[in-house]
């Protein structure tokens, strides 16, 4: 078997068995169970700082700033000048690196310097984003309740509009706690809201159950087929 | 056997058989995924333009992810538009590189003589950490393959002559967000625009999100959905329809494992309700 096939058959064979152990837990906790948990926790949180280095920082900001983008050409010419203001990099790599200052008694003042521009950059980004997504969902709430498209009434359309108009307005209604509300007619309406969010959290309860069968599935799918076949392979059977 | 576990066990069996028989039921017929179906056909995309689409999702959610990035991966390659693949999810990274080839290579199957080339109808740009700042940094970018910098293999985007003349964000005529949860399609909702300009935003969600991606679709933020696997399926009957070579069986298979575990929690729980309804008037004559 050359290295080619040896691989993807070596990982689908761990993938089989990573996932049996997983789904041991289903019969009771045990060994077998913990061990691939704690390595998936482990690769998970590996990976992360991994491609950060090696697809971001390494190629995008490291190769630049000591000038490893430029090729040399086999007549000895380079393929661009060397950028000094990529050295302008290390200006927020310092600031963001002040973090850190957090574990010094002394110095924790200057983390929070960071935390600061931190928090109101993302305060800014969040205003602005906040209103770039809400703003046109609140102008599509707005919907007609009559429905005339090419001169002829819709009826499905203008059902559909003032149903979902109304079950807007009784929803909010009923997160509506600023005034006494006892006795009045906002007050009377209040309760309906209640179950239309039932029957919200129904749907989105059977939503979480279709996306995890939906993970069932695959991996039934993988067992099956690709697992099976890559245990044939090594026995001899494939 | 306990009953927990025998549940489990008829559980797995009903997703079982259907895999084990190579059972298929055709799809239900979903509007929002026949709607992302037109839109992504409809999209008019000169030379140098291009689809931005973002492939944020893990082996947690990959069930439903792949299938949809699939689908949305082989009609952009039939048209002929040069996809930027990116992600925002560390664990994406090998969903990146294997799913757009595998996509290529059976359509090279199917049409003899034609090729789908890495470099011609595809770059991976890769993992972009940032999330709403690389957005915004994207968008306000004049040349966005000069920003995306090197592909995976550390080739710059911009000497593949497919995505040479890109230039700024007005260039990208598609953006497809598949993920689930994890991903930047809030920030893509709320950043991908520039001086009025935004491209046809469409989105495959998983279906635990559903019901959130509704209110971007109903607002006219989204252009058009995958719900889950069903949506996937959907739009890969679609294709069928047009390309009648498109072989969609194994997904058309997955859609079917997915019913059979809906019908037997129906059966589970009327079974349930009707088991403890006896039981309790049995106790309750003494």
């Amino acid at each position: 078997m050359d290295s080619a096939s040896f691989w993807p058959l070596l990982s689908t064979l761990v993938g089989g068995l990573a996932t049996l152990a997983i789904f041991s837990f289903l019969i009771r906790e045990n060994g077998f169970y913990r061990f691939f948990e704690h390595v998936f926790i482990g690769v998970a949180a590996g990976i992360g700082p991994m491609l950060t280095l090696r697809d971001f920082l390494w190629p995008q900001i490291i190769d630049p700033m000591r000038g490893a983008t430029i090729t040399t050409y086999p007549d000895g010419t380079l393929s661009g000048p060397y950028q000094p203001l990529y050295l302008l990099y290390l200006v927020p790599m310092i600031f963001g690196a002040l973090y850190y200052a957090l574990y010094s008694p002394r110095y924790a003042w200057i983390a929070k310097v960071v935390i600061g521009f931190t928090l109101g950059a993302s305060g800014a980004l969040a205003i602005r984003g906040f209103f770039a997504e809400v703003i046109p969902q609140l102008a599509g709430s707005f919907k007609p309740l009559v429905v005339i498209s090419s001169g002829v009434f819709s009826w499905s359309e203008s059902i559909n509009n003032t149903l979902f108009v109304a079950i807007l307005l009784l929803v909010l209604n009923y997160f509506f706690f600023t005034f006494g509300r006892e006795g009045s007619l906002q007050g009377k309406s209040a309760p309906l809201g209640r179950p239309l969010l039932m029957v919200c959290f129904g749907a989105f309860f059977g939503s979480t159950v279709m996306a995890r069968l939906a993970l069932l599935v695959e991996r039934v799918q993988f067992l099956l087929q690709d697992w099976w076949v890559a245990v044939q392979t090594i026995v001899g059977l494939g | 056997m306990e009953p927990r576990r025998l549940i489990y066990l008829l559980m797995i069996l009903a997703v079982a058989a259907p895999v084990m028989f190579g059972l298929s039921q055709a799809p239900s017929r979903l509007v929002s995924a026949e709607r992302m179906y037109s839109v992504v056909d409809s999209v008019e995309v000169q030379p140098g333009e291009v689809a931005l689409v973002w492939l944020d999702f893990g082996p947690n959610t990959v069930a439903e992810n792949e299938p949809q990035a699939v689908v949305l991966l082989e009609h952009l390659f039939r048209r002929r538009i040069p996809v930027i693949l990116l992600s925002q999810y560390q664990q994406a990274e090998g969903f990146l590189r294997r799913i757009p080839q595998d996509v290529a290579q059976r359509l090279e199957r199917e049409m003899p003589g034609q090729t789908w080339r890495y470099g011609e109808a595809w770059v991976n740009a890769g993992y972009k950490p940032g999330g709403a700042i690389f957005i915004q940094s994207l968008v306000n970018a004049p040349d966005i393959t000069k920003l995306l910098g090197r592909d995976v293999s550390g080739m710059p985007i911009s000497h593949f002559p497919a995505f040479a003349s890109v230039g700024g964000v007005e260039r990208v005529k598609i953006v497809g967000e598949i993920t689930g949860l994890v991903g930047v399609f809030d920030s893509i909702v709320q950043f991908f625009q520039k001086n009025g300009y935004r491209p046809t935003l469409v989105h495959g969600c998983t279906s635990i999100t559903i019901p959130e991606a509704y209110i971007f679709l109903d607002s006219g933020q989204l252009k058009g959905l995958l719900e889950g696997i069903a949506g996937a399926a959907w739009y890969s009957e679609v294709l069928k329809k047009h390309f009648p070579l498109s072989d969609n069986s194994k997904l058309l298979v997955t859609n079917t494992a997915l019913s059979a575990a809906h019908i037997m929690i129906i059966v589970l729980i009327l079974v349930g309700n009707v088991a403890a309804f006896v039981s309790r008037s049995r106790r309750s004559r003494g």
